[in-house]
Protein backbone atom coordinates (compact mmCIF):
# COMPACT_ATOMS: atom_id res chain seq x y z
CA UNK A 1 0.00 0.00 0.00
CA UNK A 2 1.42 3.38 -1.26
CA UNK A 3 1.84 5.48 2.22
CA UNK A 4 0.88 8.59 0.58
CA UNK A 5 -2.97 8.94 -0.34
CA UNK A 6 -3.10 11.60 -2.21
CA UNK A 7 -0.01 13.36 -4.33
CA UNK A 8 -0.83 16.87 -6.07
CA UNK A 9 2.51 18.29 -7.78
CA UNK A 10 2.38 21.42 -9.60
CA UNK A 11 -1.07 21.69 -10.20
CA UNK A 12 -3.41 24.37 -11.77
CA UNK A 13 -5.97 25.37 -13.42
CA UNK A 14 -7.22 28.11 -15.50
CA UNK A 15 -11.08 28.82 -16.19
CA UNK A 16 -11.01 31.63 -18.99
CA UNK A 17 -8.26 34.01 -17.95
CA UNK A 18 -9.23 33.41 -14.21
CA UNK A 19 -6.71 31.57 -12.50
CA UNK A 20 -8.58 29.49 -9.46
CA UNK A 21 -5.43 27.56 -7.99
CA UNK A 22 -1.69 28.44 -9.07
CA UNK A 23 1.04 25.21 -8.66
CA UNK A 24 -0.39 23.53 -5.77
CA UNK A 25 2.22 21.05 -4.36
CA UNK A 26 0.07 19.30 -1.39
CA UNK A 27 0.86 15.30 -0.11
CA UNK A 28 -1.43 13.72 2.47
CA UNK A 29 -1.01 10.25 4.36
CA UNK A 30 -3.81 8.06 5.47
CA UNK A 31 -5.73 7.69 8.68
CA UNK A 32 -6.26 11.60 9.05
CA UNK A 33 -8.55 14.61 9.21
CA UNK A 34 -7.60 17.54 7.25
CA UNK A 35 -9.51 21.02 7.16
CA UNK A 36 -9.16 22.06 3.75
CA UNK A 37 -9.66 25.93 4.74
CA UNK A 38 -9.83 29.33 2.61
CA UNK A 39 -11.91 32.00 2.31
CA UNK A 40 -15.07 31.58 -0.90
CA UNK A 41 -13.22 31.75 -3.76
CA UNK A 42 -10.19 30.32 -2.61
CA UNK A 43 -10.21 27.39 -4.94
CA UNK A 44 -11.20 24.93 -2.13
CA UNK A 45 -14.07 23.31 -4.35
CA UNK A 46 -11.76 23.49 -7.48
CA UNK A 47 -9.07 21.42 -5.53
CA UNK A 48 -11.38 18.74 -4.35
CA UNK A 49 -13.13 18.59 -7.95
CA UNK A 50 -10.05 17.83 -9.54
CA UNK A 51 -9.12 15.23 -6.62
CA UNK A 52 -12.68 13.54 -7.53
CA UNK A 53 -12.11 13.53 -11.31
CA UNK A 54 -15.44 15.85 -11.99
CA UNK A 55 -12.62 19.15 -13.16
CA UNK A 56 -9.49 18.26 -15.38
CA UNK A 57 -6.46 20.41 -14.00
CA UNK A 58 -5.09 22.70 -16.81
CA UNK A 59 -1.31 21.82 -16.33
CA UNK A 60 0.18 19.67 -13.28
CA UNK A 61 -0.42 15.75 -11.89
CA UNK A 62 -2.84 13.95 -9.37
CA UNK A 63 -2.29 10.72 -7.96
CA UNK A 64 -4.26 9.12 -5.81
CA UNK A 65 -3.02 5.86 -3.88
CA UNK A 66 -0.24 6.23 -6.55
CA UNK A 67 -2.79 6.26 -9.52
CA UNK A 68 -4.17 8.60 -11.86
CA UNK A 69 -7.71 9.99 -11.73
CA UNK A 70 -9.89 7.36 -13.38
CA UNK A 71 -12.50 4.40 -12.48
CA UNK A 72 -9.89 3.07 -9.69
CA UNK A 73 -9.62 6.14 -7.71
CA UNK A 74 -13.02 7.09 -7.91
CA UNK A 75 -14.13 3.57 -6.29
CA UNK A 76 -11.98 4.75 -3.13
CA UNK A 77 -13.23 7.80 -3.15
CA UNK A 78 -16.41 8.79 -1.39
CA UNK A 79 -17.49 12.59 -2.06
CA UNK A 80 -19.99 14.85 -0.55
CA UNK A 81 -20.57 17.63 -3.37
CA UNK A 82 -21.58 21.14 -1.82
CA UNK A 83 -25.02 20.63 -3.97
CA UNK A 84 -27.97 17.89 -4.21
CA UNK A 85 -27.12 15.09 -7.11
CA UNK A 86 -30.56 13.27 -6.82
CA UNK A 87 -32.84 12.40 -9.37
CA UNK A 88 -36.41 13.10 -7.65
CA UNK A 89 -37.89 10.38 -8.16
CA UNK A 90 -35.93 7.89 -6.35
CA UNK A 91 -36.17 6.74 -2.46
CA UNK A 92 -33.21 6.89 -0.48
CA UNK A 93 -33.28 3.11 -0.65
CA UNK A 94 -33.21 3.36 -4.86
CA UNK A 95 -29.92 5.26 -4.31
CA UNK A 96 -28.35 2.51 -1.59
CA UNK A 97 -29.11 0.24 -4.01
CA UNK A 98 -27.50 2.39 -6.48
CA UNK A 99 -24.55 3.07 -4.70
CA UNK A 100 -24.00 -1.06 -3.46
CA UNK A 101 -24.30 -1.76 -7.09
CA UNK A 102 -21.23 0.34 -7.95
CA UNK A 103 -19.16 0.69 -4.76
CA UNK A 104 -17.82 -2.00 -3.34
CA UNK A 105 -16.95 -0.37 0.16
CA UNK A 106 -20.75 0.55 0.51
CA UNK A 107 -22.10 -0.81 3.87
CA UNK A 108 -26.39 -1.00 3.45
CA UNK A 109 -26.82 -1.98 7.18
CA UNK A 110 -24.70 0.79 8.13
CA UNK A 111 -26.65 3.19 5.88
CA UNK A 112 -30.17 2.17 7.60
CA UNK A 113 -28.58 2.46 11.20
CA UNK A 114 -27.13 5.76 10.55
CA UNK A 115 -30.70 6.78 8.91
CA UNK A 116 -32.37 5.60 12.14
CA UNK A 117 -30.44 7.96 14.34
CA UNK A 118 -30.57 10.69 12.08
CA UNK A 119 -34.17 10.43 12.14
CA UNK A 120 -34.61 9.52 8.30
CA UNK A 121 -37.19 7.62 6.97
CA UNK A 122 -35.43 5.90 3.78
CA UNK A 123 -38.40 4.61 2.07
CA UNK A 124 -39.43 7.58 1.40
CA UNK A 125 -39.69 9.81 -2.43
CA UNK A 126 -37.05 12.14 -2.16
CA UNK A 127 -39.13 14.80 -3.70
CA UNK A 128 -41.00 14.33 -0.39
CA UNK A 129 -38.07 15.34 2.10
CA UNK A 130 -36.83 18.92 3.11
CA UNK A 131 -33.82 20.14 2.05
CA UNK A 132 -32.05 19.18 5.57
CA UNK A 133 -33.46 15.59 5.32
CA UNK A 134 -32.10 15.26 2.07
CA UNK A 135 -28.81 16.52 3.09
CA UNK A 136 -28.27 14.03 5.63
CA UNK A 137 -29.11 11.19 2.65
CA UNK A 138 -26.39 12.14 1.08
CA UNK A 139 -24.43 12.35 4.24
CA UNK A 140 -25.32 8.72 4.77
CA UNK A 141 -24.44 8.15 1.68
CA UNK A 142 -21.10 9.19 1.70
CA UNK A 143 -20.06 7.97 5.07
CA UNK A 144 -21.71 4.44 4.76
CA UNK A 145 -18.99 3.75 2.61
CA UNK A 146 -15.42 2.08 4.01
CA UNK A 147 -13.28 4.50 1.55
CA UNK A 148 -10.03 5.36 1.36
CA UNK A 149 -10.32 9.10 1.08
CA UNK A 150 -13.48 11.15 1.87
CA UNK A 151 -13.54 14.56 -0.05
CA UNK A 152 -16.39 16.60 1.79
CA UNK A 153 -17.16 19.80 0.12
CA UNK A 154 -18.54 22.55 2.82
CA UNK A 155 -20.69 19.89 4.75
CA UNK A 156 -21.68 22.48 7.39
CA UNK A 157 -22.09 25.06 5.76
CA UNK A 158 -25.73 25.45 5.03
CA UNK A 159 -26.86 24.39 8.73
CA UNK A 160 -27.29 25.70 11.80
CA UNK A 161 -25.16 25.33 14.23
CA UNK A 162 -26.88 22.23 16.45
CA UNK A 163 -27.10 20.59 13.12
CA UNK A 164 -23.23 21.16 12.63
CA UNK A 165 -22.47 19.25 15.54
CA UNK A 166 -24.89 16.36 14.70
CA UNK A 167 -23.29 16.17 11.20
CA UNK A 168 -19.23 16.34 12.19
CA UNK A 169 -20.23 13.73 14.99
CA UNK A 170 -21.84 11.07 12.23
CA UNK A 171 -18.88 11.79 10.26
CA UNK A 172 -16.72 11.28 13.25
CA UNK A 173 -18.71 7.99 14.24
CA UNK A 174 -18.25 6.84 10.50
CA UNK A 175 -15.59 7.58 8.81
CA UNK A 176 -13.03 4.67 7.87
CA UNK A 177 -9.93 4.83 10.11
CA UNK A 178 -7.10 3.92 7.99
CA UNK A 179 -8.73 6.87 4.84
CA UNK A 180 -8.03 10.21 4.68
CA UNK A 181 -11.12 12.68 5.65
CA UNK A 182 -10.29 16.21 3.92
CA UNK A 183 -12.93 18.73 4.90
CA UNK A 184 -13.13 22.22 2.76
CA UNK A 185 -14.82 24.74 5.34
CA UNK A 186 -14.35 28.34 6.11
CA UNK A 187 -16.36 28.01 9.40
CA UNK A 188 -13.38 26.88 11.20
CA UNK A 189 -13.87 26.93 14.96
CA UNK A 190 -16.59 24.43 14.57
CA UNK A 191 -14.24 22.07 13.01
CA UNK A 192 -10.91 22.61 14.69
CA UNK A 193 -11.07 20.37 17.73
CA UNK A 194 -11.23 17.46 15.02
CA UNK A 195 -8.78 18.51 12.98
CA UNK A 196 -5.13 16.51 12.52
CA UNK A 197 -4.05 19.01 10.11
CA UNK A 198 -5.22 21.87 8.31
CA UNK A 199 -4.18 23.05 4.78
CA UNK A 200 -4.68 27.09 4.39
CA UNK A 201 -5.79 27.80 0.34
CA UNK A 202 -5.31 31.39 -0.25
CA UNK A 203 -6.00 33.11 -3.98
CA UNK A 204 -5.34 29.40 -5.80
CA UNK A 205 -2.23 28.49 -3.59
CA UNK A 206 -1.34 26.56 -0.62
CA UNK A 207 0.04 29.05 2.00
CA UNK A 208 0.20 26.29 5.45
CA UNK A 209 -0.25 22.89 5.23
CA UNK A 210 1.18 21.29 8.83
CA UNK A 211 -0.58 19.56 11.82
CA UNK A 212 -2.54 21.03 14.22
CA UNK A 213 -0.70 20.75 16.82
CA UNK A 214 2.47 22.54 15.72
CA UNK A 215 0.52 25.62 14.30
CA UNK A 216 -0.37 26.09 17.58
CA UNK A 217 2.71 24.93 19.20
CA UNK A 218 4.49 27.39 17.06
CA UNK A 219 1.91 30.40 16.65
CA UNK A 220 0.60 30.14 19.85
CA UNK A 221 -3.10 30.42 18.72
CA UNK A 222 -5.32 28.36 18.04
CA UNK A 223 -6.06 27.55 13.93
CA UNK A 224 -9.19 29.66 13.92
CA UNK A 225 -7.40 32.91 15.32
CA UNK A 226 -4.55 32.03 12.83
CA UNK A 227 -7.01 31.85 9.65
CA UNK A 228 -8.42 35.31 11.10
CA UNK A 229 -5.08 36.90 11.27
CA UNK A 230 -3.82 35.83 8.11
CA UNK A 231 -7.49 36.06 5.66
CA UNK A 232 -8.67 39.28 7.85
CA UNK A 233 -10.13 41.61 4.91
CA UNK A 234 -8.29 44.81 4.86
CA UNK A 235 -9.69 47.18 6.51
CA UNK A 236 -11.70 49.89 4.37
CA UNK A 237 -9.82 53.47 5.29
CA UNK A 238 -12.38 55.81 3.53
CA UNK A 239 -10.59 58.81 2.63
CA UNK A 240 -11.84 62.40 3.20
CA UNK A 241 -13.89 63.70 0.95
CA UNK B 1 -20.48 -2.12 -14.85
CA UNK B 2 -21.78 -1.13 -18.51
CA UNK B 3 -25.15 -3.77 -17.43
CA UNK B 4 -25.14 -1.64 -13.72
CA UNK B 5 -25.58 1.69 -15.91
CA UNK B 6 -28.35 0.73 -18.16
CA UNK B 7 -30.14 -1.17 -15.33
CA UNK B 8 -30.64 2.20 -14.05
CA UNK B 9 -31.25 3.93 -16.84
CA UNK B 10 -34.13 1.50 -17.96
CA UNK B 11 -35.56 1.71 -14.56
CA UNK B 12 -35.96 5.45 -14.89
CA UNK B 13 -37.08 4.67 -18.79
CA UNK B 14 -40.21 2.51 -17.05
CA UNK B 15 -41.14 4.92 -14.97
CA UNK B 16 -41.96 7.25 -17.93
CA UNK B 17 -43.36 4.81 -20.17
CA UNK B 18 -45.13 2.08 -17.71
CA UNK B 19 -48.33 4.50 -17.84
CA UNK B 20 -47.94 5.64 -22.07
CA UNK B 21 -47.56 2.24 -23.78
CA UNK B 22 -50.15 0.12 -22.08
CA UNK B 23 -52.52 3.37 -22.78
CA UNK B 24 -51.86 3.52 -26.39
CA UNK B 25 -52.64 -0.26 -26.95
CA UNK B 26 -55.48 0.41 -24.40
CA UNK B 27 -56.96 3.17 -26.80
CA UNK B 28 -56.08 0.98 -30.02
CA UNK B 29 -58.45 -1.73 -28.12
CA UNK B 30 -61.06 1.18 -27.55
CA UNK B 31 -60.69 2.29 -31.12
CA UNK B 32 -61.29 -1.18 -32.53
CA UNK B 33 -64.43 -1.48 -31.32
CA UNK B 34 -65.34 2.04 -32.09
CA UNK B 35 -64.66 1.93 -35.74
CA UNK B 36 -65.86 -1.51 -36.35
CA UNK B 37 -69.23 -0.94 -34.81
CA UNK B 38 -69.93 1.82 -37.55
CA UNK B 39 -72.26 0.12 -39.40
CA UNK B 40 -74.71 -0.39 -36.88
CA UNK B 41 -74.35 3.09 -34.67
CA UNK B 42 -75.90 6.26 -35.24
CA UNK B 43 -74.62 9.58 -34.99
CA UNK B 44 -73.58 8.96 -31.59
CA UNK B 45 -71.78 5.96 -32.49
CA UNK B 46 -69.79 8.11 -34.78
CA UNK B 47 -69.11 11.24 -32.68
CA UNK B 48 -67.65 8.69 -29.85
CA UNK B 49 -65.66 6.98 -33.07
CA UNK B 50 -64.28 10.52 -34.30
CA UNK B 51 -63.27 11.28 -30.33
CA UNK B 52 -61.72 8.38 -29.54
CA UNK B 53 -59.54 8.08 -32.96
CA UNK B 54 -58.42 11.60 -31.98
CA UNK B 55 -57.08 10.41 -28.42
CA UNK B 56 -55.73 7.83 -29.72
CA UNK B 57 -53.35 9.98 -32.59
CA UNK B 58 -52.81 12.39 -29.37
CA UNK B 59 -51.65 9.79 -27.44
CA UNK B 60 -49.28 8.11 -30.24
CA UNK B 61 -47.94 11.81 -30.76
CA UNK B 62 -47.38 12.12 -27.21
CA UNK B 63 -45.64 9.12 -26.85
CA UNK B 64 -42.74 10.22 -29.71
CA UNK B 65 -42.91 13.04 -28.14
CA UNK B 66 -42.05 12.00 -24.32
CA UNK B 67 -39.51 9.78 -25.93
CA UNK B 68 -37.56 12.35 -27.33
CA UNK B 69 -37.74 14.93 -24.35
CA UNK B 70 -36.94 11.31 -21.87
CA UNK B 71 -33.97 11.01 -24.09
CA UNK B 72 -32.42 14.79 -23.55
CA UNK B 73 -33.86 15.04 -20.21
CA UNK B 74 -31.51 11.70 -19.42
CA UNK B 75 -28.48 13.33 -20.69
CA UNK B 76 -28.86 16.95 -20.43
CA UNK B 77 -29.73 16.43 -16.62
CA UNK B 78 -28.31 12.94 -15.82
CA UNK B 79 -24.92 13.77 -16.77
CA UNK B 80 -24.81 17.57 -17.15
CA UNK B 81 -26.53 18.63 -14.68
CA UNK B 82 -26.56 18.46 -11.05
CA UNK B 83 -26.94 14.14 -11.29
CA UNK B 84 -23.57 14.62 -13.20
CA UNK B 85 -22.08 15.06 -9.86
CA UNK B 86 -23.44 11.23 -8.52
CA UNK B 87 -22.86 10.22 -12.64
CA UNK B 88 -18.81 11.26 -13.18
CA UNK B 89 -17.91 10.34 -9.52
CA UNK B 90 -19.22 6.78 -10.14
CA UNK B 91 -16.21 4.27 -10.80
CA UNK B 92 -17.16 4.31 -14.45
CA UNK B 93 -15.63 5.53 -17.90
CA UNK B 94 -16.85 8.58 -19.78
CA UNK B 95 -17.93 6.64 -22.77
CA UNK B 96 -19.99 3.96 -20.27
CA UNK B 97 -22.00 6.47 -19.57
CA UNK B 98 -22.63 7.95 -23.12
CA UNK B 99 -23.26 4.65 -24.14
CA UNK B 100 -26.12 3.61 -21.64
CA UNK B 101 -27.91 6.33 -22.08
CA UNK B 102 -27.80 6.19 -25.88
CA UNK B 103 -28.60 2.34 -25.48
CA UNK B 104 -31.88 3.73 -23.47
CA UNK B 105 -32.65 6.13 -25.54
CA UNK B 106 -32.27 3.68 -28.92
CA UNK B 107 -34.35 1.22 -27.36
CA UNK B 108 -36.72 3.36 -25.87
CA UNK B 109 -37.95 4.93 -29.10
CA UNK B 110 -37.57 1.36 -30.75
CA UNK B 111 -40.20 0.35 -28.63
CA UNK B 112 -42.75 3.22 -29.07
CA UNK B 113 -42.68 2.49 -32.64
CA UNK B 114 -43.31 -0.98 -32.20
CA UNK B 115 -46.12 -0.16 -29.84
CA UNK B 116 -47.57 2.33 -32.44
CA UNK B 117 -47.19 -0.24 -34.86
CA UNK B 118 -48.94 -2.79 -32.67
CA UNK B 119 -51.97 -0.31 -32.06
CA UNK B 120 -52.79 -0.27 -35.54
CA UNK B 121 -52.90 -3.98 -35.76
CA UNK B 122 -55.32 -3.75 -33.04
CA UNK B 123 -57.47 -1.30 -34.68
CA UNK B 124 -58.04 -3.18 -37.63
CA UNK B 125 -60.53 -5.34 -38.04
CA UNK B 126 -60.12 -9.47 -36.64
CA UNK B 127 -62.37 -11.20 -39.20
CA UNK B 128 -60.88 -13.89 -40.54
CA UNK B 129 -61.22 -12.46 -44.53
CA UNK B 130 -59.52 -8.95 -43.58
CA UNK B 131 -56.33 -11.28 -42.63
CA UNK B 132 -56.79 -13.86 -45.65
CA UNK B 133 -56.64 -10.03 -47.58
CA UNK B 134 -53.90 -9.05 -45.37
CA UNK B 135 -51.62 -11.91 -46.10
CA UNK B 136 -52.66 -11.82 -50.22
CA UNK B 137 -51.64 -9.19 -50.65
CA UNK B 138 -48.14 -9.63 -48.96
CA UNK B 139 -47.70 -12.67 -51.03
CA UNK B 140 -48.36 -10.64 -53.98
CA UNK B 141 -45.68 -8.16 -53.34
CA UNK B 142 -43.55 -10.97 -52.76
CA UNK B 143 -44.05 -12.88 -56.05
CA UNK B 144 -44.82 -9.44 -58.29
CA UNK B 145 -41.24 -7.77 -57.17
CA UNK B 146 -40.09 -11.47 -56.91
CA UNK B 147 -38.40 -11.31 -53.79
CA UNK B 148 -37.84 -14.41 -51.70
CA UNK B 149 -39.32 -15.19 -48.19
CA UNK B 150 -35.45 -15.50 -47.07
CA UNK B 151 -34.97 -11.36 -48.31
CA UNK B 152 -37.84 -10.59 -47.22
CA UNK B 153 -37.52 -11.57 -43.71
CA UNK B 154 -33.73 -10.28 -43.87
CA UNK B 155 -34.74 -6.92 -46.04
CA UNK B 156 -37.50 -6.23 -42.57
CA UNK B 157 -34.49 -6.85 -39.89
CA UNK B 158 -31.96 -4.88 -42.20
CA UNK B 159 -34.76 -2.00 -42.15
CA UNK B 160 -35.26 -2.10 -38.54
CA UNK B 161 -31.37 -1.74 -38.20
CA UNK B 162 -31.08 0.56 -40.46
CA UNK B 163 -33.78 2.14 -37.99
CA UNK B 164 -32.04 1.74 -34.98
CA UNK B 165 -28.70 3.49 -36.26
CA UNK B 166 -30.39 6.59 -37.38
CA UNK B 167 -31.65 7.36 -34.32
CA UNK B 168 -28.38 6.38 -32.85
CA UNK B 169 -27.10 8.76 -34.53
CA UNK B 170 -29.65 11.26 -34.71
CA UNK B 171 -29.35 11.12 -30.39
CA UNK B 172 -25.49 11.36 -30.93
CA UNK B 173 -25.84 14.58 -32.91
CA UNK B 174 -28.07 15.84 -29.53
CA UNK B 175 -25.75 14.42 -27.39
CA UNK B 176 -23.03 16.20 -28.89
CA UNK B 177 -24.58 19.48 -29.21
CA UNK B 178 -26.23 19.39 -25.51
CA UNK B 179 -22.20 18.77 -25.36
CA UNK B 180 -21.04 21.93 -26.95
CA UNK B 181 -23.72 23.83 -25.11
CA UNK B 182 -22.53 23.15 -21.27
CA UNK B 183 -19.04 24.70 -22.08
CA UNK B 184 -20.89 27.56 -21.94
CA UNK B 185 -21.48 29.25 -18.44
CA UNK B 186 -24.46 30.92 -19.45
CA UNK B 187 -27.50 30.04 -21.89
CA UNK B 188 -26.39 26.60 -21.76
CA UNK B 189 -29.70 25.42 -23.56
CA UNK B 190 -29.42 28.21 -26.18
CA UNK B 191 -25.98 27.18 -26.58
CA UNK B 192 -26.87 23.54 -27.40
CA UNK B 193 -29.69 24.93 -29.75
CA UNK B 194 -27.03 26.89 -31.76
CA UNK B 195 -24.33 24.03 -31.58
CA UNK B 196 -27.16 21.80 -32.81
CA UNK B 197 -27.67 23.75 -35.59
CA UNK B 198 -24.29 24.28 -36.57
CA UNK B 199 -23.54 20.66 -36.49
CA UNK B 200 -26.49 19.84 -38.79
CA UNK B 201 -24.73 22.99 -41.01
CA UNK B 202 -21.61 20.95 -40.98
CA UNK B 203 -22.56 17.56 -42.03
CA UNK B 204 -24.51 18.49 -45.02
CA UNK B 205 -21.71 20.88 -46.13
CA UNK B 206 -19.11 17.99 -45.97
CA UNK B 207 -21.61 15.09 -47.18
CA UNK B 208 -22.65 17.60 -49.98
CA UNK B 209 -18.81 18.16 -51.27
CA UNK B 210 -17.18 14.90 -50.19
CA UNK B 211 -19.77 12.56 -50.97
CA UNK B 212 -20.94 14.08 -54.18
CA UNK B 213 -18.54 13.00 -56.79
CA UNK B 214 -19.03 9.22 -55.49
CA UNK B 215 -23.21 9.61 -54.71
CA UNK B 216 -22.75 8.58 -58.60
CA UNK B 217 -20.84 5.93 -58.77
CA UNK B 218 -22.58 4.09 -55.99
CA UNK B 219 -26.24 4.75 -56.76
CA UNK B 220 -24.84 3.50 -60.73
CA UNK B 221 -23.77 0.27 -59.02
CA UNK B 222 -26.85 -0.22 -56.84
CA UNK B 223 -29.13 0.23 -59.90
CA UNK B 224 -27.24 -2.18 -61.45
CA UNK B 225 -28.33 -4.94 -59.82
CA UNK B 226 -31.28 -6.89 -59.39
CA UNK B 227 -34.28 -6.03 -57.15
CA UNK B 228 -33.57 -7.91 -53.73
CA UNK B 229 -29.43 -7.11 -53.78
CA UNK B 230 -30.28 -3.13 -54.68
CA UNK B 231 -32.39 -3.10 -51.69
CA UNK B 232 -29.56 -4.91 -49.53
CA UNK B 233 -27.25 -2.88 -51.08
CA UNK B 234 -28.97 0.60 -50.45
CA UNK B 235 -29.87 -0.46 -47.01
CA UNK B 236 -26.21 -1.33 -46.01
CA UNK B 237 -25.19 1.80 -47.47
CA UNK B 238 -26.98 4.30 -45.65
CA UNK B 239 -26.76 2.08 -42.33
CA UNK B 240 -21.95 2.29 -42.75
CA UNK B 241 -22.93 6.50 -43.30
CA UNK B 242 -25.16 6.41 -40.04
CA UNK B 243 -22.44 4.32 -38.38
CA UNK B 244 -19.74 6.86 -39.49
CA UNK B 245 -21.29 10.11 -38.38
CA UNK B 246 -22.50 8.17 -35.27
CA UNK B 247 -18.95 7.26 -34.33
CA UNK B 248 -17.90 10.94 -34.77
CA UNK B 249 -20.63 12.21 -32.41
CA UNK B 250 -19.71 10.18 -29.63
CA UNK B 251 -16.15 10.45 -30.22
CA UNK B 252 -16.73 14.44 -29.71
CA UNK B 253 -19.16 13.85 -26.83
CA UNK B 254 -17.21 11.27 -25.35
CA UNK B 255 -14.13 14.27 -25.27
CA UNK B 256 -15.86 16.99 -23.73
CA UNK B 257 -17.14 14.76 -20.98
CA UNK B 258 -13.73 13.22 -20.41
CA UNK B 259 -11.64 16.28 -20.58
CA UNK B 260 -13.67 19.59 -20.44
CA UNK B 261 -16.48 18.64 -18.35
CA UNK B 262 -17.97 21.88 -16.81
CA UNK B 263 -20.60 21.38 -14.52
CA UNK B 264 -22.52 23.99 -12.56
Amino acid sequence: MNETLVACTALTKRYGNKTALRGVDLELGRGRIVGLLGPNGSGKTTLIKILCGLLQPTEGAVLVDGQPVGPYTKSIISYLPDRMYFADWMKATDLFDLFADFYGDFDRTRAMTMCASLGVTPSDRLKSMSKGTKEKVQLVLVMARKAQLYLLDEPIAGVDPAARDFILNTILTNYNEEGTVLISTHLISDIEKVLDEAVFLKDGQITLHDTVDNIREREGKSVDALFREIFRAPNFEGGAF
Amino acid sequence: MFGKLLKYDFRSMWKQFAFIWPAALALALVNHFTINGLDSAGTVGETTAGISMLIYVAILMAMFIVALVFAIQRFFKGLLGDEGYLMHTLPVRPWQLIGAKLVCAVVTTFLSVMVALLSILVIFPWDREVVGELFRGLRYVFTHWNIQATHGIIGILEFCLMMMVSFATGFLQLYLAMSIGHLFNKNRVASSVIAFIAINAIVSTLSGTLLLPFSDVLSDIINSMNGAASFHASMWTIIAGELVLSAIFFAGTEFVLRKKLNLE
